[in-house]
């Protein structure tokens, strides 16, 4: 047995959303000399343009790095990057499960947050070394003492050993280094024994095919070495390996304990799932890798191109994105009013925004998106049961015996002076309080059951807005429950429009009905008729609004010099319709397709 | 058909809602521009020497501002340069705070046959507020000086607190003073004008507002004698204005003067806004036109259907046939489909339900969108 070199720290970082995880990293990096400080654009590891902007990390970059010590070893250090919001969950497992040691960043002005404990007890899961790191010293809030007190009553970790840092002035960052060197075991496994490298993450690159993310945990990769996965019978030979640098940096060989790189001109990246095990074709390892589970969307909501004819375009769009997300999930969806499109599943909300971001930017394509929803789970009358996420996909009401619909567990924190707002929020949210507790002084945690339903809709917005941002949130699928669901359509002019119908809770449905119908009438343009704007419910109308027809729709004067001025009016107006859709004899605007997501506070 | 337009660009004051070519403070410059004026006629004298023209118009600004021997010496002009038909309609735009006797007199010597009088409202409180510089005895005075002539009064709608009682006592007024032909707008707000504040404010009716302050007005002119002929404009039988049923019927027309557009052997000419810049052009020798553009054959097709479906005797779709050689209920099945509600064909002529006319660009859109198709 050949034992990896003992020099090797793997690790990553774990932190809630803005308490310095990119910071520090960077501080990391920059320390270790493997980036210029001149050459470092801030927060090197979040690449993409929505993640910079929002402040976020999305997709996981690892990075290698070497890093001499004061013991005067010169170390090698992969640090993988985890996302900080709760739709990533499963790419932060990924990555932990690729490392031997986490660091836990707290900022010493808020303490330990919500989110920050869901992915310690992921991170202990999994075995790693946890070292606390109390970030944002500098700062003439911070209350390190208070913050240690909390990682060692809450998470029940030691913190007298944990780096006092702030990333942001670049204090004390060795004091990190010089931790991970000595807390964080150098990683285990056997070089002579046959490959098997846990694929963590992957993406579709132009030139040299799939890029596989690897932790090799037995056994050696090289160009040239035909490799396989356990799901998958093709064969490849691999034509590049490497490291992180954190682009890509060819190597010769990656070995048992080393975070790198494979690239075998592999064409999809379905053929290669995440979570899976690389290992030798020829000398196959006997048993894969304990993978991570699937992942399963939570929201959907329908993707459509605003000009109808963009249709393959959004498809290639998708598809692009699918290649290096692969927890998106997409179907070919159409409907009436909006023509050809996709269903498409996600993560949670955030992942949601960000698809539809990434859509509209990277691929420069105007979209409408319909309602968020979530997965019903519909009994039929024959005992037939499955799933449905679109609301037109819904069978007669008189088919079915009753509906399922996803609860969660929320656990939201916030100061006391909140918590009436917050549980007053929860009641109208259909929610049942489980339990409250004060964490300390300053915060309270507050558990309700809540379906998955009135989250997707405007819980975040109201979160927010009736705490003065002060709340933070987590939730956690936990199964399902008999509910009183109905289907809502949308009527206009007399004719349903799917893209508008939507399923509610049977008590929900008037006052969402009413809403809807008044913000609908002020989003459609007049036209030269009438159009009734009705919420049904089965055949039975609960609202009503009318958007009266336009009087007058015309230019006083065309004399001489109005002719040109005239046409050109026109033509833009014209241009302006290009945007609208025709449900039956009304021409709708793609704003009216995010009516839906609206409440009375937006107006 | 042909018309001739000539813009005078001076007035008085600009009334709140103007964003025409005019200046009130140019007085100085009426002599010389007149002048180029002049010879920007002569400048196209052999470009139009085989046309004859029916018409001919001066607007503006305020063209009964200046002095009179100005107009008198255009109309001189018009005729040594260019050919008028036997019995030309010669119209004459007039604000009622600038008139006399004598004026009128030189103007009816030149051979002015047509007066068109700017009241808009009788109310002396909404003309104080558009910043006329005339109240509703100026007009009733100025009708008085054009007793026996054929003229024309313009009436607005949608001014600030303006009410039915208010367009009612207007059109009566107008029609007592012995109008022979109402032209009767709706406010048209520019960004830029004063009165687009009070817009921005929400001081202006809606349209809703207007549409209603329109059809009562056109009850009241109905019941009256005034036929509607186009969608702003209304006349006793025969007194239609010849030169601006010219323009709806996509015919002919040259300007002279400022901003004045040209529309001529298939091309759309506009002259410079800039008063110096028109009046170097012309002493230079240059017609002095910013724009100019051709007009492409399915534009024209458009334009000649937008333009006629403005008139209550809508389009004559034999003629539209022979100018264009297509047939036109083939070109236009989809928006004749689409819109059969809100249209009628009466022989041969296609036009827009009388209910409907004021609602006619949704109508337009269609046989825009059909226009682009091959």
């Amino acid at each position: 047995m050949a034992k990896p070199k003992s020099t090797i720290r793997n690790f990553c970082i774990i932190a809630h959303i803005d308490h310095g995880k990119s910071t520090i990293a960077d501080r990391i990096i920059e320390l270790t000399g493997q980036v210029s400080k001149r050459d470092m654009s801030a927060q090197l590891l979040d690449s993409m343009d929505i993640e910079r902007e929002r402040g976020i990390t999305i997709k996981l970059t690892p990075v290698r790095m070497f890093y001499e010590a004061l013991d005067g070893v010169e170390y090698e250090f992969n640090l993988i990057d985890t996302p900080g919001h709760v739709d990533f969950t499963y790419e932060v497992s990924r990555s932990l499960a690729a490392c031997e040691g986490a660091l836990l960043i707290v900022d010493a002005t808020q303490g330990v947050e919500a989110q920050t404990l869901a992915n310690v007890y992921l991170a202990l899961d999994n075995n790693l070394e946890i070292i606390p790191v109390i970030n944002k010293i500098d700062l003439a809030s911070a209350d390190i003492e208070g913050a240690k007190s909390e990682i060692e009553d809450i998470i029940g970790l030691d913190a007298s050993y944990a780096p006092c840092v702030s990333a942001k002035e670049g204090t004390n960052i060795r004091d990190i280094l010089e931790a991970i060197v000595k807390y964080f075991p150098a990683p285990e496994g056997d070089t002579e024994k046959p490959l098997s490298a846990l694929i963590f993450d992957s993406y579709y690159d132009n030139y040299k095919g799939v890029i596989l993310f690897v932790r090799i945990k037995d056994g050696s990769v090289k160009v040239g070495t035909k490799i396989k996965t356990f799901l998958s019978p093709t064969v490849y030979e691999v034509t590049e390996v490497g490291a992180f640098s954190p682009r890509l940096q060819p190597k010769e060989i990656l070995q048992a304990g080393e975070v790198g790189y494979i690239a075998a001109s592999i064409k999809s990246i379905e053929d290669v799932a995440v979570g899976d095990t690389v290992t030798n074709a020829l000398n196959p390892a006997p048993m894969p890798l304990p993978g991570y589970k699937k992942v399963q969307p939570v929201v959907f909501c329908g993707i459509f191109p605003l000009d109808g004819s963009k249709f393959n375009d959004l498809k290639d769009a998708i598809g692009k994105l699918k290649l290096n997300d692969a927890s998106l999930t997409f179907e070919p969806d159409s409907s009436v009013a909006l023509g050809f499109g996709f269903r498409c599943g996600f993560l949670g909300l955030l992942h949601m925004e960000i698809i539809q971001e990434r859509i509209e930017r990277e691929f420069n394509m105007d979209i409408i998106t319909t309602a968020p929803s979530v997965s019903y789970k519909v009994h039929k009358t024959d005992g037939e049961e499955f799933f449905v996420d679109n609301p037109s996909h819904l069978p007669p009401t008189s088919d079915i015996e009753y509906m399922e619909e996803p609860m969660v567990k929320a656990e939201i924190y916030i100061p006391p002076d909140y918590v009436g707002a917050i549980m007053e929020l929860c009641q109208d949210k259909r929610g049942i309080f489980k339990n409250m507790e004060y964490v300390d002084s300053k915060r309270v945690r507050i558990e309700y059951r809540l379906p998955l339903n009135e989250i997707v809709y405007d819980f975040f917005d109201e979160l927010k807005s009736r705490t003065k941002g002060y709340a933070s949130f987590d939730y956690e699928l936990v199964g399902y429950e008999r509910s009183k669901l109905v289907k809502m359509d949308i009527l206009l002019n007399g004719e349903v429009c799917d893209a508008l119908s939507i399923i509610v809770h049977e008590d929900r449905a008037y006052p969402r009905g009413r809403m809807l119908c008044e913000n609908l009438k002020d989003t459609i343009p007049r036209q030269l008729f009438e159009i009734p704007v009705q919420a049904a419910i089965g055949g039975k109308i609960i609202a009503r609004e009318t958007v009266k027809a336009v009087r007058k729709d015309v230019l006083a004067k065309c004399y001489g010099g109005d002719i040109t001025r005239k046409k050109k009016l026109l033509e833009k107006q014209k241009e302006g319709k290009k945007r609208m859709r025709q449900i039956g004899s009304v021409e709708v605007p793609s704003e009216v397709f995010m009516e839906i997501l609206k409440t009375n506070k937006d107006k | 058909m042909p018309g001739i337009y000539v813009h005078i660009p001076f007035c008085k004051q600009k009334c709140s809602y103007c964003d025409f070519c005019s200046f009130p403070d140019k007085s100085a410059y009426e002599e010389a521009y007149m002048a180029c004026l002049y010879k920007e006629m002569s400048l196209r004298k052999d470009q139009l020497k085989d046309y004859t023209f029916d018409t001919v118009y001066f607007g503006g600004g305020t063209p009964s501002l200046i002095d009179a021997k100005y107009i008198y010496g255009a109309v001189n002009q018009i005729q040594k340069c260019f050919s008028l038909s036997k019995n030309p309609e010669i119209t004459l735009e007039l604000n009622p705070g600038t008139i006399s006797e004598s004026k009128v007199k030189t103007y009816k010597l030149a051979g002015v046959n047509r007066f068109s009088i700017g009241l808009q409202t009788a109310i002396d409180e909404q003309l104080a507020d558009l910043n006329r510089i005339h109240n509703v005895r100026d007009y009733v005075y100025a009708t008085t000086l054009l007793k026996g002539e054929n003229f024309s009064t313009d009436i607005m709608l949608g001014l600030k607190n303006q009410t039915k009682d208010d367009l009612y006592k207007t059109v009566e007024l107008a029609d007592k003073c012995g109008s022979s032909h109402i032209s009767m707008y709706a406010l048209t707000v520019e960004d830029g004008t004063p009165i687009y504040t009070d817009y921005l404010n929400g001081e202006l009716p809606d349209s809703d507002e207007v549409a209603e302050l329109y059809e009562y007005g056109r009850s009241l002119l109905k019941e009256r004698g005034f036929d509607r002929y186009e969608i702003s404009n209304f006349a006793k039988k025969g007194k239609e204005s010849k030169h601006n049923l010219n323009y709806w019927r996509r015919g002919e027309y040259v300007g002279f003067g400022l901003s004045a557009s040209s529309y001529l052997m298939g091309n759309r000419i506009t002259n410079t806004f800039d008063l110096d810049e028109y009046m170097k052009c012309i002493l230079s020798g240059f017609i002095p036109a910013v724009d100019s553009e051709g007009v492409l054959k399915k534009d024209a097709m458009f334009e000649k259907i937008m333009l006629a479906l403005r008139t209550e005797n809508g389009l004559d779709i034999t003629e539209f046939e022979r100018e264009f050689s297509v047939s036109f209920t083939d070109k236009y099945r989809t928006a004749l489909q689409k819109n059969k509600e809100y249209l009628q064909v009466k022989g041969s002529r296609l036009s827009i339900k009388e209910q409907y006319l004021y609602v006619q660009n949704g109508i337009l859109m269609s046989f825009m969108e059909e226009n682009e198709k091959k």
